[in-house]
């Protein structure tokens, strides 16, 4: 079996030999940094690669090819690479219709987990998938076991939710005195594809443009809520941030409470809607 | 101007047209006693409450919030309230989880002829904000300030 | 010059903090920017560059440009306060020259901001040289220079003599001279190193180049990746776009105070480009991109005379999909052959 890499050039080179306008994956640049690359004719799929460093959800790019190209035509179907975590995404976004089904092709790549020990991928840690939710086609490294699939037991939330209410909220503060407001975090979720965010909507007014720590707090939470049994886990979020602000808690705190509430879990099947979006009238919650 | 020992807490309180702010109308016509604390927004529906207004009230300086809607069942839109009871369940995790006590929100369902529970829940949560104290949100700024507003008050006095 | 002993720096910048504001690098949980000092001892010594430019001093992020209060007693219209004369040590001359190129815009150009006029006014700016130029860094290729004097009142090399580190202080301008009035050290004459430089870095072709590439598709497919974040252009120290607002700061009985506030914006987001009626003349993230370029390389020095980069390479290392503006400089220069 030829290598991760291999295989994803493959798959790219065939889809676009067969009618799909761009595949999406990751390239390495002349600094040797890993970031998204856009391939639209099988010529340039070996620029294509695959690495630990390719931690951000591709998925989140499909929202730009919703509309057609030229008026009067289908939108154009896409390929992109994904992950675990981010195949998760395609099956929200199928869920809330933001995109067909049929026009994204999954180049689904088998995760070996995270390297134990690796502080930078939190969500790894504590990951079970080692198969895309959803693919068009599979790519598997041979012969690699990778680490045992893990189970996320909350462990560090637990231990925050031990603290007082007053030292979670300087906790927060704290770490949320460096954010930037820059939207990185948002504009890396393929579940933030609002046309106007609450944090920047003029009318009504619901918080300032100041870049101070009340406005920091309210955008954090808020999306946090927004994305209550939506977020997909894939910590594209964290990895964007400039400031390295630890938002995988704050989603995965949410991840819990919709587990134990509901059940639920985000991605794994297009047909079940995220709990906030529905309603069960025989249930009775803990207020 | 309050002095220190006497600390009035400011509730902000989220009523459904159709229930609990009736109730809250029966308990005025009935000159049933409760806080002035509480400011009432009345709402179509507690489906309506965004929890947003929930967050934006305590930064803006509310010690407590109250979201009051029809009993599940009743809800004169059919389901609002089913999905309110979803979201203030997690709702109050969250704010829990992020340094607002999940005490300072209070959600409940009270009916239209239920003026008298409306009296004693106001009064319960009254009592028992005031037991936590001021909330720290409010006046979560950086230490040191970036802006000032010009007439000499800074906002974190301006909102006390 | 001065030549001054660490001890005597630091001696010299407690001096200062007493008396006036001191800004300097300081370590934020692990991110460096400028924050306000007590004294020599909260200062992060070891930067190489900061994550966040010190741009904030004189620009701030959030800034009131009237407030309004209304009461019983008569509505008035108030300015805001009188910046605090301020001393921010430890810029670095990219950083100095990122401030003369807001000047071009805020200052050399009528009308000019009068609140960003009093923030310059009231600042003295203390420089510290680069020693070589840092992974990221390309102030050569920008017309900098990484111990540039331009836009700096006072600028401080650091150079060893014997195993001991000194700093050797060139006073450039009036202010700076007011400043260094009681500064400590020795007058003597002191040979100052010549900073590391790196090697192959690419031309910048002048604008009408850009002006003559506008519409290759090179710059829908740099623009495909990115997220339209306003990361790049909050750690720029020449960026200074922004938006302005009416709000609410406070409602009480009988007193409402409004505030006309401006905070940073970005060009690349997408909210920011749009015009009344809903309409956005830059609607995709490459378009937007394309003109973030066009803005640093063309528009600006042909408007306002100076390039709207001063190459500190702090995008490079902000930007979450790794958007190079040094790499579209060297394509810039391929294209043009």
């Amino acid at each position: 079996m030829s290598s991760v890499e291999q295989q994803i050039r493959d798959a790219a080179r065939q889809y676009l030999e067969n009618g799909v306008y761009c595949v999406t994956g990751y390239e390495r640049g002349p600094r040797g940094k890993v970031r998204p690359a856009f391939i639209y004719q099988a010529s340039d799929v070996d620029r294509l690669v695959w690495g630990p460093e390719c931690d951000l959800n591709l998925v989140n790019y499909v929202h730009q090819f919703k509309q057609p190209l030229r008026r009067g035509e289908p939108p154009p179907k896409v390929a992109v690479v994904v992950r675990p975590c981010d195949a998760r995404a395609i099956n929200l976004l199928v869920h809330e219709q933001q995109i067909k089904r049929e026009n994204v092709k999954a180049i689904g790549v088998a995760c070996t987990g995270a390297t134990p020990g690796d502080p930078e991928r939190q969500a790894c840690q504590v990951c079970h998938e080692r198969v895309p939710v959803t693919y068009d086609t599979l790519v598997q490294a041979e012969g690699e076991a990778g680490a045992p699939p893990a189970q996320d037991n909350y462990t560090d939330i637990v231990d925050m939710e031990n603290w007082t209410p007053r030292q979670r909220l300087d906790y927060w503060l704290k770490e949320f005195d460096r954010c930037i407001r820059c939207y990185a975090c948002r504009q890396a979720c393929p579940g933030c594809y609002c046309f106007e965010c609450v944090a920047e909507q003029v009318d009504p007014h619901w918080t300032s443009i100041a870049l101070e720590l009340p406005e920091k707090y309210f955008f954090h939470v808020m999306r946090a809520f927004h994305l209550a049994g939506r977020c997909v886990a894939c910590d594209a979020c964290e990895a964007a941030c400039p400031m390295d602000i630890p938002l995988s808690q704050l989603n995965r705190k949410l991840a819990k409470e919709v587990e134990a509430l509901f059940g639920y879990h985000t991605g794994e099947d297009p047909e079940k809607a995220p709990p906030l979006t529905t309603f069960n009238p025989a249930e009775r919650l803990p207020l | 101007m309050e002095s220190r020992n006497e600390f009035e807490p400011k509730i902000v309180a989220f009523l459904c047209n159709w229930c609990s702010y009736a109730g809250a109308d029966l308990a005025g016509t009935s000159r049933m006693q409760y806080p002035q604390n509480v400011r009432i927004i009345r709402v179509p529906c507690s489906g309506r409450v965004d929890p947003l207004f929930v967050v934006k009230a305590f930064q803006d300086g509310a010690d407590g919030v109250m979201v009051l809607g029809c009993h599940p069942g009743d809800c004169h839109y059919q389901q609002g309230n089913y999905f309110a009871q979803r979201r203030y369940a997690l709702m109050h995790r969250l704010l829990e989880f992020t340094g607002i006590e999940s005490d300072r929100l209070f959600v409940e369902w009270v009916s239209a002829s239920e003026g008298k529970k409306f009296a004693q829940v106001v009064t319960n949560f009254t009592e028992k904000v005031r037991a936590l104290g001021p909330a720290a949100i409010k006046s979560a700024r950086r230490a040191q300030p970036v802006r000032e507003v010009a007439c000499g008050e800074t906002l974190q006095e301006v909102s006390a | 010059m001065k030549v001054l002993t660490q001890a005597q720096l630091k001696a010299w910048l407690d001096d200062l903090a007493h008396n006036l504001t001191l800004v300097a690098p300081v370590n934020v949980q692990g991110k460096l920017e400028y924050g306000k000092v007590s004294g020599s001892g909260d200062v992060a010594w070891d930067y190489q560059r900061t994550d966040m430019s010190p741009k904030t001093w004189l620009f701030p992020a959030t800034e009131s440009v009237l407030t309004v209060r209304q009461a019983q007693d008569g509505t008035q219209i108030l300015e805001p306060p009188e910046p605090p004369p301020t001393v921010l040590f430890g810029v670095r001359p990219c950083d100095a020259r990122g401030n003369l190129a807001i000047d071009a815009l805020f200052l050399n150009k009528a009308p000019s901001d009068s609140q960003y006029a009093r923030h310059r006014e009231a600042t003295t700016l203390i420089g510290v040289a680069c020693p070589q130029m840092w992974a990221s860094c390309f102030c050569t290729v920008v017309g900098g220079a990484p111990n540039s004097t331009e836009g700096l009142d006072i600028l401080l090399t650091e150079l060893q003599e014997d195993k001991q580190t000194l700093f050797a202080a060139q006073v450039l301008t009036e202010k700076g001279q007011k400043l260094a009035a009681n500064m400590p050290g020795t007058e003597r004459e002191v040979a100052l190193p010549s900073p590391k430089l790196t090697a192959g870095l690419p031309t910048l072709r002048p604008s009408a180049e850009w002006q003559a590439r506008f519409n290759e598709v090179y710059w829908q497919r740099v623009g495909d990746r990115c997220l339209a974040c306003r990361a790049c252009t909050f750690v720029c120290p020449a960026c200074r776009c922004f938006d302005v607002r009416d709000e609410v700061a406070s409602r009480q009985p009988g007193v409402q105070v409004f505030e006309r506030l401006r905070a940073w914006d970005a060009c690349t987001s997408e909210p920011y480009r749009r015009i009344a009626g809903g309409h956005n003349p830059r609607p995709t993230p490459q378009s937007r991109l394309r003109n973030r370029f066009y803005c640093k390389f063309m528009y600006y020095p042909q408007d306002f005379g100076s390039l709207g980069c001063v190459g500190c390479g702090r995008c490079i290392d902000a930007c979450p999909v790794n958007i190079d503006i040094l790499e579209v400089i060297a394509s810039v220069e391929k294209m043009a052959g």
